[in-house]
């Protein structure tokens, strides 16, 4: 039990001007990030603006051209992957699921990085895996094959594996993307429970701007590769914001629970800032 | 929900419990025994058989006389090609002749089909086979060039360790291949540990260091003045074996060189080992032209079939070291082709280095499939038909799916042996042998034809 609760002050982790490229064009050309220790920070933006690719920097998935990422100060470029997966884990969007194991073989697989290469399973693995399972709430699946599993159900057995590795920081990419109503729900509502029970700091991007607004501590909006605005939920996500970053008129309430955004329509208008890349184009809401 | 996550602690029903917890698994044990049964009886049917005629009860004494089975003599001859102590006729034919040919079909076919189910995790496709990435193409160039273009040349070879009582092929077959087992990863963490580096360079050296151990050895062979007095001439022919082997090294080595860009994907493989397969091929086919007589003809058709035919003590011992080498690296790396298959962006978000994984267990295949053709050259299908077999009996997951390969691979290889060894004897009375790659073709085709329409799901890895 001691290792199993060892003592963590949450992480800090930051993106320092980082320059990330596909094919030698900069997606995000020099910007700076930080995700708070123990908070949940949403990065929100159109299709192409660039914050999977931010996204992906910070998991140290695409090496950055410049800059650096830095988990409590330490370079994850100078980390050994091991080392690195043991502070920080990711949520990819392009896992493949092998039909053919269990939910919990796929969850023992988030132990990876904490076992040696002769080293068997220890107590501590498997409370980590039980621990991750009942958190993201997938134990009458345990057993299950993923192949024979709704997508909201696999996203369940993946998030029980990230949580498994047992990371400082949790990285995780469109979570909710593709899921039905409840498994959306499910989803937001394990973000809600790491945030008010343990130490992790999270990032994660997030389609729909008005889940962001109910579990992000802070929001961080992004359109062509430039972070447009950051903060908290109720100083970023204006009407204004919605209509230079996401090219949509909305009405935003301020709530108790935070804003609520009820969009109204596209923006078609030519009034846009030039850089708009896309102009009159109609932004479908997938990715 | 929650009360049952809660219990979950307790079930002991899946999952890894122990460290060879999941070898009791009824599927797989039954998997292997039912393959033992059938390698036994395979080769009980194999030693019984042949110009030497013996009833399989005879058969069975002389296998298991004691005079040979305890006698510590007899295994040193074996095993390290020492003098073979005086025994009865029978058990001589037997264990010296017979049984050696069953052997090095355990072997061949354990490592090609652990070889095809490590490809199939490295380049995620369910139609990898150990020569997906050249590997045949690359040995079957080397066998017709040796055979066509150098069988008249003879080299003065350096024994550098007479002392060790090994054949000559024998020393030369270990000092390359550890030359190219500690060289080639060295020269690519090397390459991989500088992302800036060119690849294409990295890749290049790593032909250089392959290629290295064979040229340096043509040099030493063409200057015979300084070791005149240590060399022994020997034909190029006799190296064939080596020669494949490093033939198919070579190409699977220019595969990865050219499919290299910033890192590998598992399309760019084999699209790479589409293209250099069929380069190779189309050289080795033209070189048939220029063959002399049809016995060189023969010899190049058995050798890029696939053939047991002469296997002796000497082959067991070619293929040996490296199938253990081999199957030992393979089973230590199965939890990394278990984590490979969650796709690279997870694989690589729990702490796999993926570019050296992956390059270090197709390595790893690729000196399994390379010690079978070394030995009995091109066996085709086996590699993979296989995998998919034992996946269909005991799941997906790699570590019990190498395990199964260890155990059916064999029983296919020695069950085909027996019918290239014997079969066209039952069918036209003839005593001619068929390279074995051409039963396990007959077998495997329909086989497989059988498995894909009775599962939907005969792709899935």
């Amino acid at each position: 039990m001691t290792e199993e609760t060892r003592e963590r002050t949450a992480s800090e982790l930051t993106g320092e001007d980082l320059v990330l490229s596909y094919a030698d064009e900069p997606v995000i050309d020099g910007e700076t990030v930080t995700a708070e220790p123990g908070a949940v920070t949403a990065l929100v933006g159109p299709n192409g603006s660039g914050k999977s690719t931010l996204l992906k920097g910070l998991a140290d998935q695409l090496s950055p051209d410049e800059g650096t990422v830095l988990v409590d100060g330490e370079a994850v470029s100078e980390m050994g992957s091991k080392a690195l997966a043991k502070r920080l884990g990711l949520l990819s969007q392009e896992s493949t699921s092998p039909d053919g194991i269990t939910v919990e073989q796929l969850v023992y697989h988030g132990r990876y990085p904490h076992r040696g290469f002769f080293e068997t399973i220890t107590e501590t693995d498997r409370e980590h895996v039980d621990r991750a399972i009942e958190l993201a709430g997938c134990g009458h699946l345990r057993d299950r094959e993923l192949g024979s599993l709704s997508g909201g159900q696999r996203q369940l057995a993946w998030i029980a594996m990230v949580l498994a590795q047992d990371t400082d920081v949790l990285l995780l990419d469109e979570p909710t993307t593709f899921l039905d109503l409840h498994h959306q729900l499910e989803v937001m509502e394990i973000i809600e429970t790491l945030r008010s029970e343990s130490e992790v700091t999270i990032v994660v991007v997030l389609h729909d701007i008005q889940q962001a607004a109910r579990i992000a501590d802070r929001i961080v909006a992004l359109k062509d590769g430039e972070i447009r605005a950051s903060g908290e939920p109720q100083a970023v996500i204006t009407e204004e914001l919605l209509a230079n970053v996401f090219e949509v008129d909305a009405r935003v309430e301020r709530t108790e629970r935070g804003p609520r955004i009820e969009p109204l329509r596209p923006r078609h208008d030519e009034a846009d800032p030039p850089q708009a890349d896309r102009p009159g184009g109609v932004e479908l809401p997938t990715d | 929900m929650s009360n049952e996550s809660s219990t979950g602690g307790q079930t002991v029903s899946s999952g890894p419990r122990s460290r060879f917890g999941w070898l009791f698994d009824p599927a797989l044990l039954s998997v292997a025994g039912a393959s033992v049964v059938v390698v036994f009886v395979g080769g009980m049917v194999q030693i019984s058989h042949g110009s030497y005629s013996m009833s399989y009860v005879e058969a069975w004494y002389a296998m298991f006389n004691r005079e040979v089975l305890f006698d510590p003599a007899a295994w040193q001859s074996f095993l390290f090609g020492t003098e073979m102590p005086e025994v009865s006729t029978e058990s001589l034919v037997i264990w010296n002749i017979r049984l050696p040919r069953v052997i090095v079909a355990v072997f061949v076919g354990m490592n090609l089909a652990v070889s095809g189910a490590i490809f199939q995790a490295v380049t995620r496709n369910e139609l990898a086979s150990p020569f997906i990435l050249g590997v045949s193409s690359g040995a079957g160039l080397a066998i017709l060039l040796t055979l066509v273009v150098l069988s008249g040349v003879s080299l003065g070879l350096p024994l550098l360790v007479p002392a060790l009582s090994l054949s000559a092929g024998g020393v030369l077959t270990a000092a390359l291949t550890v030359a190219a087992v500690v060289g080639i990863p060295a020269s690519w963490l090397y390459a991989v540990r500088s992302a800036t580096r060119s690849a294409v360079v990295g890749a290049a050296g790593l032909t250089a260091a392959a290629v290295l151990g064979f040229g340096l050895l043509a040099v030493v062979g063409t200057g015979p003045l300084a070791f005149a007095s240590i060399s022994v001439v020997v034909s190029v022919s006799a190296l064939l074996p080596l020669l494949a082997a490093v033939g198919g090294i070579t190409a699977f080595l220019i595969v990865y060189a050219i499919a290299w860009k910033n890192g590998t994907s598992p399309v760019r493989l084999v699209l790479a080992g589409v293209i250099v397969s069929t380069i190779f091929t189309s050289l080795q086919t033209s070189l048939f032209f220029f063959a002399d007589n049809v016995g060189v003809v023969q010899s190049a058709v058995a050798w890029t079939n696939g053939s047991l035919t002469g296997a002796d003590w000497e082959q067991v011992r070619i293929v040996l070291p490296w199938s253990i080498l081999a199957m030992g690296l393979a089973m230590a790396g199965a939890r990394q082709l278990n984590v490979l298959l969650l796709g690279e962006q997870t694989a690589r978000s729990l702490g796999v280095s993926v570019e050296r994984v992956r390059f270090g267990l197709a390595s790893v295949a690729v000196l399994a499939a390379a010690a079978s053709i070394a030995v009995a050259g091109i066996v085709s299908f086996v590699g993979l038909i296989v995998p998919h077999l034992v996946r269909s009996l005991v799941g997906t997951d790699y570590k019990k799916l190498i395990v199964g390969c260890l155990f059916v691979g064999p029983a296919l290889m020695v069950v085909a042996d027996v019918g290239a060894r014997l079969g066209m004897g039952l069918l036209t009375g003839s005593g001619v042998q068929v390279p074995v790659g051409i039963v396990t073709g007959l077998i495997g085709g329909p086989y497989f034809l059988y498995l894909m329409r009775r599962q939907e799901n005969i792709g899935e890895i």
